[in-house]
């Protein structure tokens, strides 16, 4: 039998000072293989064409469509309805600035975080675009790699109450990244520097461990394993002061 | 994280890092306290002969008269640390609760359960500090007679589970936190961690009931 979905999706338009924040309800016919993504789509097409939401990619990739489906951000481009309930509650992510209904700017956001970590390879060396680029190992490259994954969707700030509750709080996303640039050999960057950027209570000592980060992320990324790995080296980093044989 | 437009300026204090090793030394010592201490008044279990000879031979050497005062420091050390943490304004109470529901998110939930009780177990676990210590010695006619006066009974099966589920969601939390429980074992220490409580919750309340018949 063919499900009726009832899509409950927030709608509100922060450029229209008559609009209010409200939930509407649209229905539509599961189709088979029906995804969020699409399922949004013929909502605009043939329902509402005033419905705004973000979409690039539809395969995953950009991180445009992240929005709160019945409680949890996720993509939706990624999420199929047949693994939902009838009943499916759409939100835009919170933490962002709300464009209108499901669209926020993540972009803001993630410009003021790169450029608060320093999200780029800190080197002197004089790029010679003769020589042969510098030998990496393979295992090397593929942990840069791995942590390299991330698409900025934003799922992991909105999953994070700690986020969620202090708004100068840097988020998985920062700290991940940061983890990335640690196993850099290219990175001139020393522990110290690191330290500068994340060794606070706004960064990986405000981390609460709530792994909100680690269950919501559309990817995958390992950022259990990478909160854990930069708390350490920058813990084990601040008590080398204190204990002289570390020096 | 919030936006700003003032030029970044890089912490130099590591204050930070130092609060946060404090709060999981701090952590530790009151995980191992509170299991030990489990143990330790379990062993009334056995009769009151038992009891009296653990309670007298920590008495003798000492260890409460200069353990109890230490233990009572690093309770509120540690509070005073945890609460950097801990939503004192109602709109991050809010935020926390709007968070907690709509997520249903089981880490996050039980983060939730770690703050609500600790602020009960910061009221409780003083008056059964202060009740005990300024009561010395510990004898197992004292408590038995405390727990048969009904009210302490219903006291510590308040306090029990609390503190329970305190610890064991405190030293998961720690593991997952320092790397020490990669995310691959997570799922099977948590597991591991709701049988362990379960395990201690049920000797507390044994404990309790063989008080209970204790003739005094």
């Amino acid at each position: 039998m063919v499900r009726k979905l009832i899509f409950s999706i927030f709608r509100y338009n922060p450029a229209d000072p008559s609009s209010r924040p409200q939930t509407k309800k649209y229905k539509l016919e599961e189709t088979e293989n029906l995804n969020l993504f699409v399922a949004l789509n013929k909502i605009r097409e043939e329902q509402d064409p005033s419905l705004q939401f973000d979409f690039c990619c539809r395969a995953g990739i950009c991180g445009a469509c992240a929005m709160v489906i019945n409680g949890r951000p996720g993509l939706a481009c990624h999420t199929k309805a047949k693994d939902l309930p009838a009943d499916i509650s759409l939100m835009p992510l919170p933490g962002f600035k709300l464009v209108g209904d499901l669209s926020v700017d993540t972009g803001t956001w993630f410009r003021s975080m790169n450029e608060k970590v320093e999200s780029w390879v800190h080197t002197d060396k004089k790029f010679d675009p003769q020589a042969e680029e510098e030998r990496m190992g393979n295992d090397v490259a593929e942990k840069i790699y791995e942590l390299e994954r991330c698409i900025e969707c934003g799922c992991c700030v909105s999953a994070c109450a700690t986020a969620q509750m202090r708004d100068d709080f840097l988020g998985a996303v920062a700290l991940n990244r940061i983890a990335r640039f640690i196993i850099d050999p290219r990175d001139k960057r020393q522990e110290k520097e690191y330290f500068e950027v994340v060794g606070t209570d706004q960064g990986i000592f405000g981390c609460m461990g709530l792994l909100g980060c680690e269950d919501v992320c559309p990817k995958h990324l390992p950022l259990q394993d990478q909160l854990a790995f930069v708390r350490r080296r920058m813990g084990i980093h601040a008590l080398k002061r204190i204990l002289p044989w570390k020096n | 994280m919030r936006i700003d437009s003032t030029v970044y300026v890089p912490a130099v204090s590591r204050q930070a890092a130092y609060l946060d090793w404090l709060q999981m030394f701090s952590g530790i010592c009151l995980i191992i306290f509170m299991y030990l201490h489990a143990l330790f008044v379990a062993s009334i279990i056995f009769g009151t002969g038992a009891f009296n000879t653990l309670a007298d031979f920590f008495e003798d050497y000492y260890l409460v008269q200069t353990g109890g005062p230490v233990i009572v420091l690093i309770f509120l050390v540690h509070f005073i640390l945890a609460a950097r943490k801990i939503p004192f304004s109602s709109g991050q109470q809010k935020t926390l609760w709007v968070q907690s529901r709509q997520l249903a998110h089981r880490d996050t939930w039980l983060w939730v359960v770690q703050v609500a009780s600790a602020m009960i177990i910061l009221l409780m676990g003083s008056i059964h500090m202060w009740v005990v210590l300024t009561d010395l010695p510990i004898t197992a006619d004292k408590s038995a007679a405390r727990i048969q006066s009904g009210f302490w009974l219903t006291f510590f099966l308040i306090l029990l589970p609390l503190v329970e589920l305190h610890v064991g969601i405190g030293w998961y939390r720690l593991g997952v936190k320092w790397g020490l429980i990669k995310s691959k074992a997570r799922n099977k220490v948590k597991r591991f961690e709701y049988y362990f409580t379960g395990f201690f919750i049920l000797l507390g309340l044994v404990t309790l009931i063989r008080f209970l018949f204790v003739k005094i």
